[in-house]
């Protein structure tokens, strides 16, 4: 070849590589000298081996601090490090932590007590007493846009015995000890009375309040945020510190970043300490690597269950309304597959349940029955389906039609953009799908797009988790899964029940097993409340995801809690407070 | 990248056109090594994407033979992609997608180019003034854009689909080249002598002027081709490639999803890219080698 050959062979290979974006291979990391690069060190930066990086929990510029507001800029209400709730939720344990306070009795079978550790304090000195927790909560009856509106659905009375005493008077109607106890961990952290009472009465609603200089109870304080990175400075004076320690970092870093690459690359070069991002195949970084990096488990699946990504289906579209339908596209669907691509190998096979098969809802599951009713991936039960029991004929283009006509699709699945694991589920779906002979295609609308049209029923089948673990699990789950109540029609925004299943048994299975405090008594009507499941299918679930994701880096900070060594639950939120206590500069 | 450099004036003024063409090819065959090459090259690849599938028995593409971006290993010669498929059979069945939408880009251009570009040359006044000026227009608008509106307002796109949008917002470059060629032919004498002896302007587009510039036009073809399979890549990954179809670009598309870079996998990335680039090239050397045969003028050199 001539030399204009070679000028144009080499023009088209730069340009191909501009295309792919990889003109510049990321560098290979190289494990702990590369803990502390230089550019961490930009002007007014801080020491590195006081520093914790985390990473995942915030996308985007600083927004407020208000932790009653939409929208929170991290360290947001759910970790603990500036505001902290009543009790920490472990999700390793499925049990309340205690955090602001010390214990909670059931009195009688409505009445919770609830007893603050001594000496809580505010960061400026105030104390933090039972009227800041009656304050903090009672905002929800005024402010009917807050999440906490609804804990007044489960309470009637909240009341100040003395300064560290509180008793709740439970809702006789709708008794919902987890509910509860589930308001007390995550809905809201404690706000003090005396800054924001005079916020709460103003004209402008209290969520909408932008805190720039949030004074709270906890371990930290904002140091400073810009578009870059949200910084936290250790607060020495801290209440607890007697009882639960300071924490080792004296700062901690949040910094922004532009993708989920970005900050996986970031976490792998060390440069991020603790990290809740979906990072692929993340066992080569200890396996290939050689790098000082860790989970929760050092074997798949890697991460604790926590939540159930599931196909909703709008059961109201011609053919979708047809539960042989769906039954025969679940059985189409390879979940170990799914499993093993989209969600990484962090997930075991999804079993057809409304209940995580382990962790703190494991006690609850019935293997039997879900061996019995359910459905496993096999293609020619599906078209055994399609063809016996619905008698439906295979049309010239593959797809088969109901003898009345109905063709099965074209239908959408949607994932919102940039959700890789849900993005590459959905797409295993459609596959799946059309190997039997039902035409589904994917659609991948941003996220904001998805939520509203997930919210208004707006699909044919759409990617989406129900309430994960917490301590109203699996009860919320199956709330959230079958419960018409309080859920508008079609069109209109639901919070729940998004393709508006509808059940005459449902809502008193759920009121009871609510109420009830017997372990053999749920599992019995949890059972009853899967068999409808099971028998209707109104979502499909697909894989299992963590709350959070929990990947660590030692290379500056060790120490960090695994299931070997579970001083700390696998989180950064809630009951994950307690790891920040357990590491140590290395 | 969005839109196709201008062809150099290469027209055939010789009256016997299949003289010319055996005269062309009789030149190409001794002294152009680079047109024989780029040849090869591109019906390799072509050859590559219609019967690899069968020659290597790797018929299905969305069959799932292993896991998330197994290494490459004797049944996944080129590894496993991030949804456990085999990515040697996806680069046949993507290489084939990507010449199908370039192809039917092509087609529409060059049809929409040649008929506004020889109506305005042929026509001139008004009628080439306000052509030109709508071409003009479109060729303002940054055509990636428009792409990525048009993809985006589809929410199914088929390889039909995809290749039709690419092909209506490319076409203004021909359109001006295909103008000032149809002005300079015709105030040809054989078209004038057509002219008096009574052809209408169709007649004498398609039967005088036409021909004339038929080696341009192929050559135009190729290039816009060779744009449009490069813009269906750009298209794709953005995620906005054709639905429910295995492109070049949609490969690329999720092997940046899946962070292939930074985990290593590179038979995700690199062989879609290598083969993108070896289309172009072919193409490209074929556009430019093929330039020299039918210019008289660069052929002396």
């Amino acid at each position: 070849m001539n030399k204009r050959v070679l000028q144009i062979f080499s023009f088209i290979m730069v340009l191909a590589l501009a295309l792919t974006g990889c003109a510049a291979p990321a560098a290979p990391a190289t494990g702990g000298e590369a803990a502390a690069p230089a550019e961490e060190a930009a002007p007014g930066d801080l020491p590195r081996n006081e520093t914790l990086y985390v990473g995942g929990l915030q996308w985007g510029p600083f927004i407020t601090f208000n932790p009653v507001a939409p929208q929170i800029t991290w360290p947001n209400g759910e970790t603990m490090l500036i505001y902290e709730a009543l009790f920490g939720y472990n999700v390793a344990t499925g049990e309340i932590d205690p955090l602001l306070a010390e214990s909670f009795t059931m009195v009688d079978e409505t009445t919770m007590e609830i007893t603050l550790h001594e000496g809580t304090t505010w960061q400026d000195g105030e104390p933090l007493t039972t009227e800041d927790v009656i304050f903090t909560f009672e905002l929800g009856k005024t402010n009917t846009d807050l999440d906490i509106s609804t804990f007044w659905d489960y309470v009637t009375e909240m009341t100040a015995v003395d300064e560290r005493t509180l008793q709740i008077k439970l809702n006789p109607e709708r008794l919902n000890v987890g509910q509860v106890k589930h308001f007390l961990t995550r809905t809201s952290p404690v706000i003090p009375k005396h800054i924001w009472e005079e916020r709460a009465t103003g004209d402008t609603p209290i969520s909408q309040f932008v805190e720039e200089n949030p004074i709270g109870s906890g371990p930290y304080q904002v140091l400073d945020y810009s578009t870059e990175r949200v910084a936290l400075q250790r607060f020495d004076d801290y209440w607890g510190k007697d009882l639960f320690g300071l924490p080792a970092p004296k700062y901690i870093v949040h910094p922004i970043f532009d993708s989920n690459d970005t900050g996986n690359l970031a976490f792998q070069q060390g440069r991020v300490d603790l990290s809740q991002q979906f990072a692929p195949q993340i066992w080569q970084m200890w396996e290939d690597q050689g790098l000082p990096v860790g989970t929760w488990f050092k074997e798949p699946p890697y991460h604790l269950p926590g939540n159930i990504p599931m196909l909703h289906i709008n059961i109201h579209k011609p053919g979708l309304d047809n539960v042989l339908v769906r039954k025969a596209l679940a059985y189409s669907i390879n979940y170990a597959q799914i499993a093993e691509t989209a969600m990484s190998r962090y997930s075991d096979p999804a079993q057809p349940s409304l209940i995580i098969p382990s962790g703190g809802e494991g006690a609850l599951f019935n293997a039997e029955q879900v061996a019995e009713l359910g459905w496993e991936y096999n293609p020619e039960e599906a078209v055994r389906i399609l063809e016996e029991d619905l008698g439906a004929t295979k049309g010239s283009d593959g797809i088969y039609v109901l003898p009345d006509g109905t063709r099965l699709g074209p239908w959408k699945v949607l994932a919102c953009y940039g959700w890789t694991d849900w993005m590459t589920a959905v797409e295993l779906v459609a596959q799946n799908a059309q190997e039997i002979g039902i035409d589904i295609t994917t659609e991948f609308p941003e996220a904001p797009v998805a939520t509203a049209r997930r919210n208004a029923g707006d699909f044919d089948m759409i990617i989406w988790t129900h309430t994960g673990a917490s301590p109203a699990s699996p009860w919320a789950r199956f709330r959230d899964a079958l419960d018409i109540r309080g859920v508008p029609p079609m069109g209109e925004v639901a919070f729940w029940n998004w393709n508006r299943f509808e059940h005459p048994d449902v809502p008193a299975l759920l009121d009871q097993v609510a109420a009830s405090s017997d372990l053999e008594e749920q599992k019995a009507l949890y059972s009853e409340l899967d068999k409808i499941y099971l028998e209707n299918i109104p979502t499909i679930p697909l894989m299992y995801r963590p709350l959070e994701f929990y990947e660590f880096n030692e290379s500056v900070w060790t120490g960090f809690a695994n299931a070997d060594n579970p001083v700390a639950p696998p989180q950064q939120n809630y009951g994950g407070i307690r790891g920040y206590f357990v590491i140590q500069p290395k | 990248m969005a839109t196709i450099a201008p062809v150099s004036n290469a027209v055939s003024v010789r009256p016997g056109l299949l003289e010319g063409l055996r005269r062309s090819l009789a030149i190409a065959t001794k002294r152009n090594r680079r047109f024989w090459f780029s040849l090869s090259l591109l019906t390799l690849l072509i050859a590559f994407s219609l019967f690899g599938p069968y020659v290597f028995d790797k018929t299905d593409p969305k069959r799932l033979i292993g896991g998330l971006y197994d290494s490459p290993s004797a049944e996944a010669w080129l590894g496993t992609d991030n949804f456990g498929r085999d990515v040697f059979t996806q680069l046949m069945f993507g290489t084939r997608t990507s010449l199908t939408i370039g192809v039917i880009a092509g087609l529409i251009a060059i049809l929409i180019g040649v008929v506004i570009g020889t109506t305005a040359g042929y026509h001139g006044g008004r009628i080439e003034e306000s052509l030109m000026a709508f071409t003009n227009i479109v060729i303002t608008i940054p055509s990636i854009v428009i792409l990525i509106l048009l993809s985006i307002a589809l929410t199914t796109r088929s390889v039909v689909t995809m290749g039709l949008i690419i092909g209506v917002t490319s076409w203004p470059w021909t359109a001006r080249a295909v103008r000032a060629q149809t002005s300079s032919l015709r105030t040809r004498e054989h078209v004038d002598i057509a002219r008096i002896s009574g052809a209408g302007a169709a007649s004498l587009i398609l039967r005088e002027i036409l021909p004339y510039m038929l080696s341009y036009i192929v050559m135009a073809f190729v290039l816009q081709l060779s744009s449009g399979i490069l813009q269906e890549a750009a298209l794709a990954m953005l995620g906005l490639g054709p639905s429910n179809a295995i492109s070049l670009g949609i490969m690329l598309h999720w092997a940046l999803l899946w962070e292939s870079v930074r985990t290593g996998a590179w038979w995700a990335f690199i062989p879609p890219t290598v083969l993108l680039t070896l289309i172009a090239f072919s193409l490209l050397l074929l556009q430019s080698s093929a330039d020299e045969i039918f210019n008289p003028r660069l052929r002396r050199k």
